[in-house]
């Protein structure tokens, strides 16, 4: 059984080595893509004041930013699937730069959206795709600590950025500080500089050195293997169909509306983000609300980041143990059960320590959701899609993020209560826990069943192979095999 | 006749005894106002000893007739008579010593207090046995929610300041701005430069705009929340710096990134350059590879390419 076949990458991903520096490079990546929306409103108080205008119209500001890093997703893939991570990044990251350098001499409200909402939002999308995908093409055995590490990268740069924004505003108000931002994103391109192409010739080299063994080979598959192998293999033929069409497919893989595993994890977390970033909104709020003061409100936010900190690498290490890769899947529709449990049982909170239980355990929610949302995306469609299949989900996911916390506000406003809103929350990710429990219970099993398959063809051709080269060993590799 | 001259020295006596009554109840040096003192409102005040460091505050807009109630249950040994009297910030008022007797277990002493002008705001005290103090702070309204660090703003840029009395508070008559000039506080009238300064004013907020800021600029600006009585007072800084200020640090993060990357491209390129005189032997066709990963950004590899 040639190992080609178990990575179906054309090539063994290096594992470590430089890919630790990739990881780096995509924790700085991730980390602003992620946290610098966030942020960004410390200062909306005072560019409120300056140019005389509501709440909401700043806020918009952020959501602009948000709906253009989530819109540009498939710009950003089809980029990268043309000139590969590093090139994309590093445009990502003068972009972003630019815009901020821009708003800094801006003169109404509307240079605001257009230089950091729009401009700014495409160079974060440019960052956050490339850095993804470049984790899947130098990781396999260890990806899911890869990715684990990676998105690490956003709740420590939003615990830096948020102290930081706040000395930026008293020393230089709010122009200073946006073009000194600029220079801080610009970080961006170092980041994209650690961005290596993975050298796919030197890897293909030691491959084909080795003999090719049929003997044993599905013992050493199960080893390593994930979805995608199965996956892969029967969505090759599905390919070969679909490059007729040509053009497109060259640019994006639409031919991932087909695939089972993708449509499970898109109709899912279409459903899911619509209570994602809610509660996290929300929290410093609720707990005014309930009458805590404005400092314990705000750390428990701290408490919410550092507990996400934490479990996030941790995530990574646990999924990459020998019993759960295989299933991570499972691994995955837990951490979203476990997030909308979470919500369900928030309104049994009501004093401060209640509060502070809730916030430690929402972060190991969020925190171990986020770890594995990239990941089992990766495990579903392999390293060659993940490009396409991350545009497309962020663009088709880009409606739930931006009217989840808009619709849980309306709530709160009808209700007067958030526990409703808590409640509806958490109904919105349990639903789809449930439903990744099931589909991919179903799914695994269709898979298993392909593999079966595979094996059988697979050793079948093996053996022709083998009886074409030697003819006397006919009989023994025969007996062997059985 | 004479009865008529009769009621004149009536009320000429009358007329002397509520002039000396003014007198001895507020210390001013200046003459009483015009406002016949009964027709003002009386407001009562009571408060009762609770420990050391008592302070109660007294908010008031116009002018009053204040009543003053302190009421004291005294010591474990309660004599029946005790001293009291009041003092206004810190100096004793004249004539305000009384005997105060014990009724219903407790002491009590009350005065009543023309609050008209300015010079009758402060910090009023009743003293027992010149032990027992509770001090009553009289004053208008005071801003509570000002910005305590400061705007900071551009050379040439317009600078936005604001003021706001908390709606739990009463609204002010009007707002007045002013700018610190040493000790002194000058008043900013914005019809006088209206390029230069603005007054927005709304009833519960106010906002002073100041265009094409120079250095000259900086410093301490004061809004008074005026009410009858007195004018509130709250400041804020503003802080004029030029572009420069955030330019260098600009400058030093821009070139930190330019450096690392050109050190980052430069050591991939060393390091490919020794692959490459291993490799070179081995490497045959490198067509296989996509177009993509061949960028002007990423000379190692290009350079590969050239070579074969």
């Amino acid at each position: 059984m040639p190992p080609a076949a178990a990575t179906n990458l054309g090539y063994t991903p290096p594992d470590g080595g430089w890919g630790w520096a990739i990881v780096v490079g995509a924790f700085i990546s991730i980390g602003f893509s992620y946290a610098f929306p966030k942020s960004l409103t410390i200062y909306f108080k005072d560019i409120q004041e300056y140019f005389a205008v509501s709440y909401s119209e700043i806020a918009w500001v952020s959501s602009v930013m948000l709906a253009s890093m989530y819109a540009a997703g498939p710009v950003s893939s089809i980029l990268v699937n043309r000139y590969g991570s590093r090139p994309v990044v590093m445009v990502g990251g003068v972009m972003v730069s630019t815009g901020m350098v821009l708003a800094s001499f801006g003169t109404a409200i509307i240079h605001l959206y257009l230089c950091i909402g729009v401009i700014g939002g495409f160079g974060l999308a440019f960052n956050l795709q490339p850095a993804l995908t470049i984790i899947g093409t130098y990781f396999q055995v260890k990806r899911p600590l890869a990715n684990g590490l990676a998105m690490t990268g956003s709740p420590v740069v939003l615990f830096t950025l948020a102290p930081l924004n706040q000395f930026l505003l008293d020393s230089f108000g709010w122009r200073g500080s946006f073009l000194i931002l600029g220079g801080i994103v610009l970080n961006c391109c170092v980041a994209g500089s650690l961005m290596r192409p993975v050298n796919k010739k030197a890897l293909k080299k030691t491959e084909k050195t080795e003999p090719p063994e049929c003997n044993g080979g599905a013992a050493e598959e199960a080893a390593t293997v994930d979805t995608i192998t199965q996956s892969d293999n029967l969505t090759e033929e599905n390919q070969k169909e679909s490059k007729s069409q040509g053009c497109v497919n060259r640019f994006i893989d639409i031919s991932l509306f087909k695939h089972r595993g993708f449509l499970i994890y898109l109709i899912g977390n279409v459903v899911m983000f619509f209570g994602f970033f809610a509660p996290v909104v929300f929290l410093a709020p609720c707990a005014k609300h309930k009458g805590i003061d404005e400092y314990s409100a705000a750390f428990l936010l701290s408490i919410f980041a550092l507990a996400d900190m934490f479990i996030r690498p941790t995530t990574g290490f646990i999924g990459n143990t020998k019993w759960i890769r295989p299933r991570i899947q499972y691994f995955f529709s837990f951490a979203v059960s476990y997030n909308g449990v979470c919500h369900l049982l928030f309104p049994l909170a009501s004093e401060y320590t209640g509060l502070v239980v809730y916030a430690v355990f929402f972060g190991f929610a969020f925190g171990m959701l986020s770890a594995l949302l990239f990941e089992v995306l990766m495990d579903l469609v392999g390293a060659h899609r993940f490009s396409s299949a991350v545009g497309l989900v962020t663009i088709i996911e880009c409606g739930p993020v931006l009217l989840g916390p808009p619709l849980s506000g309306a709530l709160v406003d009808i209700f007067g209560d958030y526990k409703y809103m808590y409640y509806a929350c958490g109904v919105f990710m349990l639903v789809p826990g449930i439903f990744f429990f099931i589909m991919h219970y179903f799914n695994y099993r269709r898979l298993d069943k392909e593999r079966g398959q595979i094996v059988a063809v697979d050793v079948r051709t093996c053996e022709e192979a083998v009886e074409l080269k030697t003819n006397p060993d006919d009989k023994a590799a025969h007996d062997t095999d059985e | 006749m004479l009865a008529s001259w009769k009621q004149l020295i009536f009320q000429i006596l009358l007329l002397l005894i509520s002039c000396r009554h003014i007198n001895t109840t507020s210390p001013d040096p200046t003459p009483p106002p015009l406002v016949p003192i009964d027709s003002l409102p009386r407001d009562v005040r009571r408060a009762a000893f609770k420990g050391e460091g008592q302070i109660e505050k007294v908010e008031l807009l116009n002018p009053v007739n204040l009543e003053l109630v302190c009421t004291w249950t005294g010591h474990q040994n309660k004599e029946s008579n005790i001293t009291g009297f009041w003092r206004k910030d810190g100096l004793e008022i004249e004539n305000s010593h009384l005997t105060v007797q014990l009724e219903n277990e407790q002491y009590q002493l009350q005065q009543v207090f023309n609050i008209v002008s300015e010079e009758n705001l402060g910090n009023y005290s009743c003293v027992f046995e010149s032990e027992v103090k509770i001090d009553f702070v009289v004053a208008v309204p005071q801003i509570g929610e000002i910005r305590d660090k400061p705007v900071v703003t551009y050379v040439g840029d317009s600078g936005v300041i604001t003021c706001k009395m908390e709606d739990s508070k009463p609204m002010p008559n009007t707002w007045k701005w002013y700018k610190a000039n040493g000790t002194d506080k000058e008043e900013i009238f914005a019809a006088a430069e209206p390029q230069r300064y603005e007054i927005k004013n709304n009833e519960r907020k106010t906002k002073l705009l100041v265009n094409n800021l120079t250095m000259a600029d900086s410093g301490l600006y004061y809004c008074g929340a005026v009410y009858t009585l007195s004018t509130s007072m709250g400041h804020v800084e503003l802080k004029v710096i030029t572009y420069y200020e955030p330019l260098k640090p600009f400058m030093a993060i821009v070139a930190e990134v330019f450096i690392l990357v050109t050190a980052i491209l430069l050591f991939e390129r060393s390091r490919s350059k020794k692959n490459d005189t291993e490799g070179d032997m081995m490497s045959d066709q490198t067509n296989t590879l996509s177009p993509g990963e061949n960028n002007g950004l990423e000379g190692s590899s290009s350079m590969r390419q050239r070579k074969t």
